[in-house]
Order: structure tokens, then C-alpha cells, then sequence
């Protein structure tokens, strides 16, 4: 079965090097954009369950602001703990200027 | 014959030093003795998620349960170490067995100081250390409950915020005017007496436990003060102390837990001690620092082991450690025992801040007040103690990232200029 698109913000308004947080039917998903590659993830840290989108993102590494459990922005794999569980992580794409995410 | 290393004590430091171990490719005996009857894991959520009931234990495993089987770890849980000897190089257990080693890591962290009053062992009297200790005052938690927490450092603190989450009555006993005044300074003590404050909790300053009363299980706490404080349990939370008694007469140096240089390694050879118990050269800042945290542990612990196995670099780690207490996440950076300015950027009274603390115009450590992402952005500033602009820091648009990196340019001018 395809997998289904939903559109969650533009393009520009997830700027290289920034991260923002969508809701998608109820998940929240964090989307990093790497140099001009988005990536898209669990925004909650599966350690305490904060907003890993508020936190920094240094390369492909995400560092959640609460504890500082780091995440690879590519496949949600533990960096670091005191995470010691991955987060999900989702098929992002881009269709004109519209950043989408399957779920 | 292949080489055995020892390590003494199954906690986060000792845990992640066998992983390591293993993870270095080190193909002998490896031994992890434990006083716990549990595998390694980890102490942050005994005061908070785990307390609440909101955690279960095996999400605070330093590794999964079957870990230390698969990597070849002989694990000797619950089983003290009553003696250590240098000379044969032998540890002694309470059982009377006798293990030789090549090389041994002392792990053994820290054990509760007990509070001197009568009572002390009356029914309903907690410590929080282990994970038996926080199931049994889980067990005491329900609401309406009175509860007693004496001390207001930050296990004091978790416990009470996590007990008013749970609906038990708070009453705090704590001899100093603010909590962590003496650590923290006055505006961060507020704070903190503030932030307990909103939540109900009843906090008694400048006072002391006197006595412990009741008839086999504790019915009420009696002050220095003479005020009665009737409860249905009690959680002590007044610091902890190294649990390294069994060196006795091992030549070990002790002084403020066992005295280690940058590379984790004692003054008797073939001995290195790790985490809550031992106080380190810290290169960073150059005298011996011992340190009580998660993350001293976990990165300490490391170190030693690369240290045992020849492959050490100076543990320079900059000390971080959190604390959660109701909403509020606290996160401090550095060391710091005194500071002649205090600079807080962003709003105090709104719990929305990072607090610097400075001497001589340089940063010496950091707390941040729901900030964590500043926090973390502070590290490099703390690392290399810039001098920083206070108007600079309380500028809630200068990027601290930035603030980090022109500094940095300034030490390597300053350098330059100097040689």
C-alpha cells in the first residue's frame, strides 16, 4: 500500500539548521532540516517525553534540551543517553514548496 | 592467562565501566560485584518518575538485564566487599570468598549519612539511595498522607516535588535559610523556596530534626526548635558519604573520598576508583573535585576503564547535572564554590532563566531555570571560564552559540598576544 503524505508546514519555515515540531493526527513529529536534506522524527524524547524540536541540532545530532539524550536525526538512533531507547523516525519529502511526512 | 579486572560496585559507574570494557575489545575476566541484589542502573528517577510510580524499573537500566551474560561479565550481585588487598591483590567478600585481580575499579559510590537523633530506625523512616529505598516510600505515597522530608538539597527537593505530585502533605526541615543558599545564593534560593511554596509545601528553615517519636513506627518529628510535626513517614535526604570503609589499611589514599589523579587511577598501582567515590584531579580546573552527579558517573566510569586499559585520557569533563521538580527542569554547568557577581539572563521570577556565576569576571558555572538549551549553549563558556560582558549575557538576543565563538577568537588573540 502507498504510504500516505500529509503536508505539515512550507518549506521556509523549517530553515537550514532549524527544527520544528507538527502535530500529524495526533503524533508529534519533529522535522530537522540538514543542510537543505530534511529529516523527520518523534519529536518526544522517549527518556522524559520534552520536545526534542526545542533542543539543538548540531549536524545530523539532536540534543533534547531537558537531559541532554542526543538522537541521530536520520534514523532516531541513541546518540547518547540517558535515552536509551531510538525515537521513530519518518519518510519526509518535499512537493513544491510543501514539506510532507508519511506516517 | 588472561587478565582479570575487578570492579567494585554495580552502580552507573561501575555498569558502564564493564560495558566498556567489553565495548574496548578487552578479552579477559571481567568481575562486577554489586551490594544490590539488581544489575547496574540508573538513580535519577528513584526521586522523581520511578517514586511517582510512573517508571517502571526496568527503564532504568544502565543496560538490558541480559547484557552482562552476553558480554562474558561475571556478575556477583548482593555481595559486599569487606576488604581490599593491595599487597595480593585480592578483594574479600562478606561470604569469605577471595578474588584475585590484575586490575581493580573502585565503584562503590556513596551510602546515606544518617541522621544522629533518637528514632533514627523507627518504622516509616526512609533514606533514598537505592531502588529498595524508593519502592518503600513508593509504598508509603497516597494521598493526604503526611510526610516529613528532611534536608532541602536536591534529592530533599525531587522527593518533596514528587510527593506533593502524588497528593501527600509536605512539611520540610532544613538548617539553612533558603534551600541551597549556600550553593546556589540567595536569588536562586527563592527560587527554589518560591517554586515548593506554589506547591503546598510547608518548608521550615533554620531549624533541625531534634528527635524521631513514635511507638515502633514514627508518629511525629520534634525540632531543635521545639515545634511537632505529626506525620506518617519520614524521607531523610541530608547528603551521602563515600562507601569506602573496606579500604581500611589498603594504602589507599583517602582525603574526601579516594584521592585519584586526571586518569582516575589512586596512588597504589593497578587500583582506580570511579563516580560519587572518588575525589579527581580535574585538570579543567585544576584541584581535586569529587562530584555526586549522573553524569560524573557514567563519564568517569568510562574513563577509568579506557584508563585500565592503557588507553586513559585526562577525565576533563565539565561537571552537568539536572534536577526536575515539579515543572521547572534545572540543568547547572561547571563548578563553582564561591562568585563575586551573579548575572541572570531572562526572568527569575518567572522561573525562565540562566543564572551565571562569576569570579573575577569570569564565568565559572552556570544554572539555567527552564533553559536547557541555553544551558547546554553555555558549556563552551564555562569550559574555557570566558570573561564575558555581563551586558552580553543578560542580552536575551545575543546567541549564546555566538557569544561562545567571539570569545573563543578572543582567547586565541589573547593567546597570540601573550606568546
Amino acid at each position: 500500500m502507498a504510504s500516505e503524505y500529509v503536508t505539515v508546514a512550507k518549506v521556509r519555515d523549517v530553515p537550514a539548521g532549524e527544527m520544528a515540531a507538527f502535530n500529524v493526527g495526533g503524533t508529534k513529529i519533529a522535522v530537522a532540516n540538514v543542510e537543505g536534506t530534511f529529516h523527520a522524527f518523534d519529536d518526544t524524547c522517549t527518556h522524559q517525553q520534552c520536545s526534542l524540536a526545542e533542543g539543538d541540532l548540531d549536524g545530523t545530532t539532536v540534543t533534547c534540551p531537558c537531559h541532554g539524550s542526543q538522537f541521530d536525526v536520520t534514523n532516531g538512533a541513541v546518540l547518547a543517553p540517558p535515552a536509551m531507547r531510538p525515537v521513530r523516525s519518518y519518510r519526509v519529502r518535499v512537493e513544491g514548496d510543501a514539506l510532507q511526512v508519511s506516517l | 592467562m588472561s587478565a582479570t579486572f575487578v570492579i567494585v560496585g554495580a552502580g552507573q559507574a561501575g555498569g558502564t565501566a564493564a560495558a566498556i570494557l567489553r565495548e574496548e575489545g578487552f578479552a579477559g575476566n571481567v568481575i562486577l560485584i554489586g551490594a544490590e541484589a539488581q544489575p547496574p542502573y540508573e538513580r535519577p528517577p528513584l526521586s522523581k518518575q520511578y517514586l511517582r510510580g510512573e517508571m517502571p524499573f526496568e527503564h532504568t537500566l544502565v543496560r538490558p538485564a541480559n547484557f552482562y551474560d552476553e558480554q562474558r561479565v561475571q556478575t556477583l550481585f548482593g555481595s559486599y566487599v569487606t576488604r581490599l588487598d593491595a599487597g595480593d591483590r585480592i578483594v574479600e567478600l562478606a561470604d569469605g570468598s577471595r578474588i584475585p585481580y590484575d586490575k581493580v575499579l573502585i565503584a562503590t559510590g556513596g551510602r546515606p549519612r544518617r541522621l544522629a537523633v533518637p528514632g533514627r530506625d523507627l518504622e516509616g523512616v526512609y533514606d533514598l539511595r537505592t531502588v529498595g529505598d524508593a519502592a518503600r516510600i513508593r509504598a508509603e505515597i497516597a494521598p493526604g498522607r503526611r510526610a516529613v522530608v528532611v534536608g532541602m538539597g536536591f534529592i530533599g527537593a525531587e522527593v518533596a516535588a514528587s510527593l506533593r505530585s502524588c497528593g501527600v502533605d509536605v512539611v520540610m526541615v532544613a538548617p539553612s535559610r533558603l534551600p541551597l543558599v549556600h550553593i546556589l545564593g540567595e536569588e536562586i534560593g527563592r527560587l527554589l523556596e518560591g517554586l515548593h511554596r506554589d506547591h503546598g509545601v510547608e518548608m521550615i528553615f533554620q531549624d533541625a530534626v531534634a528527635a524521631i517519636e513514635g511507638v515502633g513506627r514514627v508518629e511525629r518529628v520534634t525540632t531543635a526548635a521545639g515545634r511537632h510535626l505529626a506525620c506518617d513517614f519520614v524521607v531523610v535526604g541530608v547528603g551521602i558519604e563515600p562507601a569506602i570503609e573496606f579500604l581500611a589499611g589498603s594504602g589507599v589514599q583517602v582525603d574526601n573520598g579516594i584521592v585519584v589523579d586526571e586518569y582516575c587511577r589512586t596512588n597504589v598501582a593497578g587500583i582506580y576508583a570511579a563516580g560519587d567515590n572518588a575525589n579527581h584531579y580535574h585538570p579543567l580546573f585544576g584541584r581535586h573535585i569529587r562530584v555526586e552527579h549522573w553524569q560524573n558517573a557514567l563519564k568517569q566510569g568510562a574513563a577509568a576503564a579506557r584508563s585500565m586499559l592503557g588507553r586513559g585520557a585526562p577525565y576533563d569533563e565539565v561537571p552537568w547535572f539536572w534536577s526536575d521538580q515539579y515543572d521547572v527542569n534545572l540543568q547547572y554547568g561547571g563548578f563553582h564554590t564561591e562568585w563575586d557577581e551573579l548575572i541572570v539572563r531572562g526572568r527569575l521570577a518567572e522561573r525562565d532563566c540562566v543564572a551565571f556565576y562569576l569570579k573575577d569576571g569570569r564565568i565559572m558555572a552556570a544554572l539555567g531555570v527552564n533553559r536547557g538549551k541555553e544551558l547546554r549553549r553555555s558549556m563552551p563558556l564555562i569550559r574555557a571560564r570566558a570573561r564575558v560582558d555581563p551586558a552580553t549575557l543578560r542580552d536575551e538576543d545575543a546567541d549564546l552559540r555566538q557569544v561562545a565563538s567571539s570569545s573563543e577568537d578572543h582567547r586565541q588573540h589573547s593567546a597570540l598576544r601573550s606568546g
